[in-house]
């Protein structure tokens, strides 16, 4: 079948669809009267929400925190360095759900679809920068009960292994992780499992798709 | 402009280039379901961006724009149904024709299958291409240059020729 033939089978079926086709007034109306529930609206009132549980993490973290600068015993410094290094990553972490939760408000689809997918690939992928950054805090949890007191001088050599092992092997955890969650590693299954439980199937068709965007925009 | 002069404005763009919209939908929609919340998303966001549209492009190059990075994107949100506290059970288009002509009937059949089976960007390239726009405006929608168009056009457009003949073979 030659160009024409198919260009014109084409405008002979949106004659029809021109002709036959009607549209709902009644939705339309409620759309711009703002009363139809939109997809995206109902997204962000998740994201609200997730929002709100994370500002009362923060303040309880906050409250830990004053509580133990405002009875300072030398014997809470790992207490208050660990949950002030969690503090400030969750803190950065907020700031970025925050900047997120603007830049899907002020997503204007009217643009090239280069420019405005590119734009929602950024949103949608960022969620792995913000995942490299919580894992950050994980060695930090197991440090924050430790006390100066105590730790390393009166314990016996068996707990200093153990904690030592501990720690030892959430760091390892945490930069080989830090390491892999990259845009490039996404086939890899661990970090699969990892998305998963934040948004997983969302971001792997966002790597899908930025997978196709790539190859779109090269030049031919 | 008056709310109620922006309103009647809307409606009547929205009504003459209803087709634009409907094509777009059920190039990159399957199911009944979602293409009732596309069709409302897509609406919604032109409604959104009716403020800012700027008169130097043409009603139909702005609703492209819109509707297809609307509907290039929709596949990307998770679980979206659900996440809609009262999904739309109404249909904003209704259509109730058929073409005549049994062939032509077919061959268009396989013309959608064809483009249903593209790549979500290639899509949105060969509905330009079957809507005639100039090369130039397909690359300002897409956003790619000129030179990369015409090459990417006449790739798809090897493809479905030869699937065409192997239909008719």
């Amino acid at each position: 079948m030659e160009d024409i033939e198919i260009i014109s089978m084409w405008k002979l079926q949106n004659e029809k669809i021109e002709q036959s086709l009607a549209i709902n007034k009644d939705l339309l109306l409620e759309i711009t009267n703002n009363k139809a529930n939109s997809a995206l609206r109902s997204l962000k009132s998740i994201k609200i929400t997730g929002l709100i549980l994370a500002v009362f993490y923060i303040l309880f973290l906050g409250y830990l925190l004053s509580f133990a600068v405002s009875h300072y015993s030398p014997a809470w410094n790992y207490f208050l360095i660990s949950v002030g290094a969690i503090f400030i990553l969750n803190m950065k972490a907020i700031a970025d759900y925050i900047r997120h939760l603007v830049w899907v408000n002020q997503i204007d689809y009217d643009g090239s679809i280069t420019e405005i997918q590119q734009k929602l690939l950024r949103l949608q992928l960022s969620i792995i920068k913000h995942l490299r950054m919580m894992i950050l805090q994980f060695p930090l949890f197991t440090t924050f009960y430790l006390s100066s007191n105590w730790f390393p001088g009166s314990v016996g050599w068996g707990y200093i292994l153990l904690q030592t092992t501990l720690t030892g092997s959430f760091i390892a955890g945490t930069v080989w992780l830090y390491r892999k969650l990259r845009i490039e590693n996404m086939e890899n299954k661990v970090v699969q499992h990892f998305i998963a439980g934040s948004g997983g199937q969302s971001v792997r068709k966002a790597m899908e798709f930025y997978k196709e965007f790539e190859d779109f925009k090269m030049e031919e | 402009m008056a709310k109620t002069e922006k309103t009647e404005l809307f409606l009547s763009v929205i009504e003459t280039n209803k087709g634009i919209i409907y094509r777009i939908i059920n190039s990159y929609c399957k199911k009944v379901e979602d293409r009732k919340d596309l069709s409302q998303e897509i609406i919604s966001q032109l409604w959104k961006s009716f403020d800012n549209y700027i008169d130097k492009y043409k009603y139909s190059t702005w609703i492209y724009r819109i509707a297809l990075n609307v509907a290039i994107s929709f596949y990307r949100k998770e679980n979206r149904r659900k996440t809609i506290a009262t999904p739309i059970n109404e249909s904003m288009f209704s259509f109730s024709d058929r073409l005549e002509n049994s062939e032509t009937e077919f061959n268009l059949g396989f013309l959608h299958q064809f483009i249903s089976e593209l790549k979500d960007l290639d899509k949105a390239l060969m509905l330009l291409y079957l809507e005639e726009k100039s090369q130039k405006e397909i690359a300002e929608i897409i956003g790619i240059s000129e030179t990369n168009v015409a090459t990417k056009v006449s790739r798809i457009k090897a493809i479905l020729k030869q699937k065409f003949l192997m239909l008719e073979k």
